[in-house]
């Protein structure tokens, strides 16, 4: 196993006061080439994140600002990655069709590949259930679960094919998943692999990722309408809202331990922190061109955005 | 004006000749967000049914990046060579795609889907 120390490439960036004062912003520059897709905190507060481009899973030490490097193999393509009930960080490989756990200590990488006669099904995003079960989405329209202690995995076809994309659980261990294709969100029944199709109100809206609130709540990033949305699965309801801007297009979802809503938006090239109660938004304009934020993960107290396009880790951090 | 470096790759790749019916297998890898079925037009990307002789960031109907549109304001057009470029690493060739997939790094895999995509409908008209 290779492993790269780059601890003297890595700088940490103070950037331009953000909208908040009880927000404090920081950057992360990560070795140049990897184009940061996903990413995800442990509770440790330590930092992996998908290096699509360059096929390695990344690891950062944000105390001292040290990067390691672990390749996923020669044809590999990291999308999404997720830390597990291990604490181990699970990735959805694009380039090899596999869920690939990467041990955090020993850095073995352990895959399970999907089923060679589905073909390759573009994985995207994984989440975990509360039973040990990893469920994933495949944008070339498919969704599966692995169950790592036995190995057994299905894979079923998504309803209305193409288009699955973003995944989340919700604190009462629901699955739901976004369809940015299919422009819906659905219900994984966690017994059967049934996914039930949740129309939100805005037509063609692209539905990109998905996040729970504390209360159960399906947060929803529309890619095309560049709105967020709320579903609210007891009371069977939708509450819609535009992002500021003239033509918004959100891309990524994520809430907070304080259930405020982290949304990244591209026209604007920046992250928006959205307040459900007081409905109001509040925007953390990116201090370089092209950001691209694909999706964000956070931990109590901090909120992480990779920069795909600026090779960068970028954390808010709450006072 | 766009300019390609004429690495050797590049120039083989732009020849025809490839196997098509591989390069829709290829396509697998692009076919989440793009057809080229004529009319499958509300994809995340754009229809690539005659996209061979298409200005970059063209397509009626279509909304495009930023980069992209600027780049087809430049003189950008997809051809054989240019479209070998992006595919082997777009972000690369084209700083600010929105793209989402990191590169075809084979020059096979990226003849071949260009083959695909040539005979999957007619040639487009350069525009001016």
């Amino acid at each position: 196993m290779r492993r790269l120390q780059l601890a003297l490439l890595v700088t940490l960036l103070a950037l331009p006061s953000a909208a908040s004062a009880e927000v404090t912003v920081q950057a992360y520059a990560l070795p140049p080439g990897g184009g940061p897709h996903d990413v995800a905190v442990g509770a440790d507060g330590i930092v992996w994140y998908t290096a699509q481009r360059t096929g390695q899973l990344g690891r950062l030490d944000p105390a001292s600002g040290k990067v390691d490097l672990i390749p996923l193999g020669p044809a590999a393509a990291p999308h999404g990655v997720i830390i597990g009930p291990d604490g181990a960080p699970w990735v959805t490989e694009g380039g090899t069709n596999s869920i690939v756990r990467v041990d955090p200590r020993t850095r073995e990488v352990k895959r399970w590949p999907l089923p060679e006669a589905r073909g390759y099904v573009n994985l995207n995003t994984a989440t975990f259930d509360k039973r040990g079960r990893i469920w994933f989405t495949g944008q070339n329209g498919i969704y599966g679960r692995l169950d790592p202690a036995s190995g057994a995995m299905q894979v079923w076809d998504a309803p209305r094919g193409r288009g699955a994309y973003g995944i989340a659980t919700t604190p009462d261990g629901d699955v739901y998943y976004a369809s940015l294709a299919g422009s819906h969100i659905a219900r994984v029944d966690l017994d059967t692999g049934v996914a039930t199709v949740i129309e939100p109100p805005t037509k063609g809206q692209g539905a990109r990722r998905v996040w729970s609130d504390s209360r159960g709540r399906i947060w929803v990033s529309e890619w095309n309408s560049g709105n967020v949305s709320r579903y609210d699965p007891k009371a069977n309801e939708w509450k819609t809202w535009k992002l500021p801007g003239d033509s918004p297009r959100t891309y990524a979802v994520y809430v907070d331990d304080k259930d405020k809503v982290w949304l990244s938006e591209w026209s604007a090239n920046a992250m928006v922190r959205f307040d459900p109660e007081s409905e109001k938004f509040e925007a953390f304009p990116s201090d370089r061109r092209g950001a691209n934020v694909r999706q964000i993960l956070g931990r109590p107290g901090e909120v992480w955005a990779p920069e795909s396009g600026t090779d960068r880790l970028i954390v808010y951090r709450m006072k | 004006m766009w300019l390609l470096a004429g690495g050797a790759a590049t120039v083989w790749c732009s020849t025809a000749g490839g196997d098509s019916a591989r390069g829709e297998r290829v396509f697998q890898r692009c076919f989440a967000c793009h057809s080229v079925v004529a009319g499958e037009d509300k994809l995340p990307g754009p229809n690539l049914r005659g996209v061979i002789g298409r200005r970059a960031g063209t397509l009626p109907g279509f909304r495009f990046s930023p980069a992209l549109i600027e780049a087809g304001t430049g003189g950008l057009v997809w051809t054989r060579a240019t479209l070998d470029a992006y595919l082997a690493d777009p972000e690369r060739f084209l700083p600010g795609t929105e793209m989402g997939m990191p590169g075809l790094r084979d020059a096979v895999d990226r003849r071949d889907v260009i083959d695909y995509l040539e005979k999957s409908g007619p040639t487009s008209r350069r525009t001016p």
